[in-house]
């Protein structure tokens, strides 16, 4: 064990900082222009656009400290916009368990972020409880297409994607995770019906989706039929572990208590308060042991690997943390947290702490509630058996 | 040791709820909040029908002499409706500065067209340096002839945008956070000088920054004595604590009842959430913090009416308390509500934002920790 980085993890963390500095976004830039070519550019360092990719699929094959030098330095720089459907969800599972053909077919335009993806999981029946899902896909009689029926929610940006990877029904005679098929189709067409749903914050990301008599090509369907639950359920893992957020987590700290040092408390700062004062230490004391958990599971997937069920801890960790800073903020906030409408009002961060703080609400429910996490820990990872319930 | 209502006060909450049932759904709260100016008159002047907006003024204006145990009787229903009307602007902060401040002869001009419903009051008493304390104030007001000048802007002042009066905290001698020389104006949002810029709340109800530039107040507008305002500014601001946290315990009430109700028709895993070990221990969690909330919220009210040594201790207890509880409360509604409880289409999130609200009015769990300890 060592916590040095090596001189060769120093100059790869020299180069990865060189990049981002030389690429980062000036302003008079066109914004789209300068994301695609961002994109390419890192696709020229060799795979640095796709970094958790595979070697084989382009991928650049670092080591976990290289991964980490590379979280930790984006979290900080400004670097493009980017989805995780396709990129980090859909492309292992197609990696894995998709045709040579749907690989040729779906990745470039992935790694290009030429096309959207949305994540067609939850239903209204089926939260926590995924395998209980309903949307129906029955295979015509000649064999060629599937037809869908039913009806998502809570899919993330639904309204902007252009494809769907889709969990549907084919068979409901067994237990509830066979029967299952993960079918791939287009958004904008006949059937698809999308319908926002607002939040607590106001804002519009989640949406309900309907689907009536949508015909899916055989062609589309990824790995054999009624066996999706099999290739949803590694996916997932890598959902956890993309929404723990730990690199995000220590940029916003560090934000908060410079936001918390304006603020004038007394003759000195919110900082200087000190109940305020030992739950920003307490938080900074959590990130420091999340962080090197992220790097133990890194390590410990480095093989390529799914990340297993070490990822629930993470997600948990990371999403209490998350929702601990925004709590923080709109204390930072102060009267003015409770401001709200389009009118500046008080110190510029309180509005957006009060939103970014009910949004926040909802990482722990959504990608598995923290209680589901929990059970997941309990079952796989301590052997726990029950007769339980889930 | 006695905690039954009398047969008044069961009349005056069975009443209230009746209101509340009737004329708060959520549907039509939206509805109202939606409007301007974010309250219904309407149901204001049923209010003042009702006697609701006499009931604790003095029987000398043909009030009711009621106390803050009327009060919290009326906001702990007003808490589980979420009700718009600005009662604890008027009411609550304004009615009681001008009765511990007005002379009789603002009293008897303003008093009775507040309970008529046809005057409204508010307290403008933050201040942006401020954080929570009331005796910060930079706001000056210098004296000019026969007249005061006032220069500063007064901060989230509940229901400003419509109010015809502001009563406003000054500064006329003394440092920045000097307990002394701090002075109430009864002041008219018309005269000249005064911005009024009114914005929604998070919790769907209505704020404003008074800004104040070269306003000439009349000497006559001073409430209670020059340079002596810290002390009637803090017995409203224990008024308003009062009656935000019974508002809160009304809140929270339907909070976890609406919980317990939405875990035992949802089903996940074959079985209703309300099977779930984990679950039922966090609502008896929820349900035992807000039967500890309601036990401070009595304590605190008594001990203010009665005029205990303990009263101000107390608030502070009960403020914190009902500020940390409330969002634990929240928090959990939401978390087992699940993804529905993240939208505006349930009523959860919406009680979950007006306490995030309170806990950040008049000091914040932390801020009335520290008070209590101090």
């Amino acid at each position: 064990m060592d916590i040095d980085l090596s001189p060769e993890d120093l100059a790869f963390q020299d180069e990865v900082r060189s990049f981002l500095a030389d690429n980062a976004y000036r302003n008079g830039d066109d914004y789209n222009k300068w994301r695609l070519n961002w994109f390419d550019l890192a696709q020229d360092k060799g795979g640095w656009d796709v970094p958790k990719w595979p070697v084989e699929f382009g991928g650049p094959g670092w080591t976990p400290t290289q991964h980490y030098i590379w979280e930790k330095e984006t979290a900080t720089a400004q670097v493009p916009w980017d989805l995780p459907f396709g990129l980090s969800m859909l492309a292992p599972v197609l990696m894995n368990y998709g045709s040579e053909e749907q690989q040729k077919r779906f990745l470039p335009d992935i790694r290009a972020r030429k096309v959207n993806w949305c994540q067609g999981y939850s239903e209204p029946g089926a939260g926590s409880d995924l395998a209980n899902l309903k949307t129906r896909a029955e295979i015509s009689e000649d064999g060629t297409h599937y037809v869908v029926n039913g009806t998502k929610i809570w899919t993330t940006l639904a309204h902007i994607a252009d494809w769907i990877f889709c969990l549907t029904r084919t068979d409901d005679s067994g237990k509830k995770q066979e029967g299952i098929t993960f079918l791939l189709f287009p958004m904008k067409q006949e059937g698809v019906e999308v319908k926002p749903i607002i939040t607590l914050g106001g804002a519009h990301s989640v949406n309900m989706v309907h689907f009536t008599d949508v015909k899916v090509p055989v062609e589309n369907r990824v790995g054999e039929e009624h066996k999706g639950w099999t290739y949803a359920k590694g996916l997932l893992q890598h959902e956890r572990t993309g929404l723990a957020g730990i690199s995000r987590s220590i940029v916003a700290l560090a934000k908060l208590k410079e936001q918390a040092e304006s603020v004038k408390r007394g003759n000195g700062s919110l900082m200087d308060d000190p109940a305020f004062r030992s739950k920003v230490a307490e938080l900074e004391v959590d990130l420091m042991a999340a962080e090197f958990t992220e790097l133990r599971s890194l390590a410990a997937a480095a093989g390529g690997n799914d990340p297993g069920p070490e990822s629930s801890i993470l997600k948990l960790k990371g999403t209490e943390i998350q929702q601990r800073i925004q709590k923080l903020t709109v204390e930072a906030g102060g009267i003015y947290s409770a401001a709200w409408g389009p009118l500046p009002v008080g110190p510029g961060f309180a509005r957006g702490g009060m939103s970014g703080y009910l949004a926040s609400r909802a990482y722990t429910i959504y990608g598995g509630a923290s209680e589901v996490q929990k059970d997941v820990i309990a079952k796989n990872v301590l052997g726990i058996k029950t007769g339980g319930n889930s | 040791m006695n905690f039954v209502l009398t047969e008044e006060q069961q009349l005056i909450q069975d009443s209230v709820a009746r209101f509340i049932q009737e004329n708060y759904s959520l549907e039509q709260r939206q509805e109202i909040a939606a409007t301007s100016p974010g309250f219904s008159e309407a149901h204001w002047q049923t209010m003042a029908e009702l006697g609701w907006l006499s009931l604790t003024l003095p029987g000398d204006f043909e009030g009711f002499d009621g106390n803050q145990i009327d009060t919290m009787l009326i906001m702990e229903q007003f808490g589980k409706g979420l009700v718009l009307e600005p009662y604890l602007a008027n009411n609550v902060l304004g009615t009681r500065v001008l009765l511990d401040g007005g002379t009789d002869e603002v009293k008897k001009d303003l008093i009775p067209r507040i309970a008529a419903g046809e005057a409204q009051l508010t307290l403008g008493y933050a201040e942006e340096q401020a954080g929570y304390d009331l005796h910060d104030v930079v706001t000056r007001a210098q004296r000019e002839g026969d007249g005061f000048t006032v220069n500063g802007r007064k901060s989230m002042v509940l229901h400003a945008a419509t109010a015809d009066y502001i009563i406003i905290s000054t500064r006329t001698s003394g440092g920045q956070a000097d307990k002394e020389g701090i002075t109430l104006f009864l002041l008219d949002p018309s005269l000249e000088g005064v911005t009024v810029t009114g914005f929604p709340t998070v919790d769907g109800l209505q704020a404003a920054e008074v800004e104040l530039n070269n306003v000439t107040i009349p000497a006559d507008a001073i409430l209670g004595e020059e340079g002596a305002g810290f002390g009637i500014l803090q017995a409203a601001a224990i008024d308003g604590i009062l009656a935000i946290c019974a508002e809160a315990v009304g809140a929270m009430e339907i909070l976890y009842k609406d919980t317990v109700e939405y875990t035992q028709e949802r089903e996940q895993f074959d079985h209703p959430l309300s099977d779930f070990q984990v679950l039922q221990h966090r609502m008896v969690d929820m349900f035992m913090e807000y039967e500890q909330c309601k036990s401070l919220l009595y304590r605190a009210t008594l001990e203010v009416v009665q005029q205990g040594a303990d009263a101000i201790r107390t608030v502070h207890a009960l403020k914190h308390f009902v500020g940390k509880t409330g969002i634990m409360i929240g928090e959990n509604a939401v978390q087992l509500h699940g993804g529905m409880g993240m939208t505006e289409e349930l009523r959860v999130g919406h009680y979950f934002k007006r306490l995030l609200v309170i806990d950040a009015q008049f000091g914040n769990a932390d801020y009335h920790l520290q008070q209590f300890a101090a």
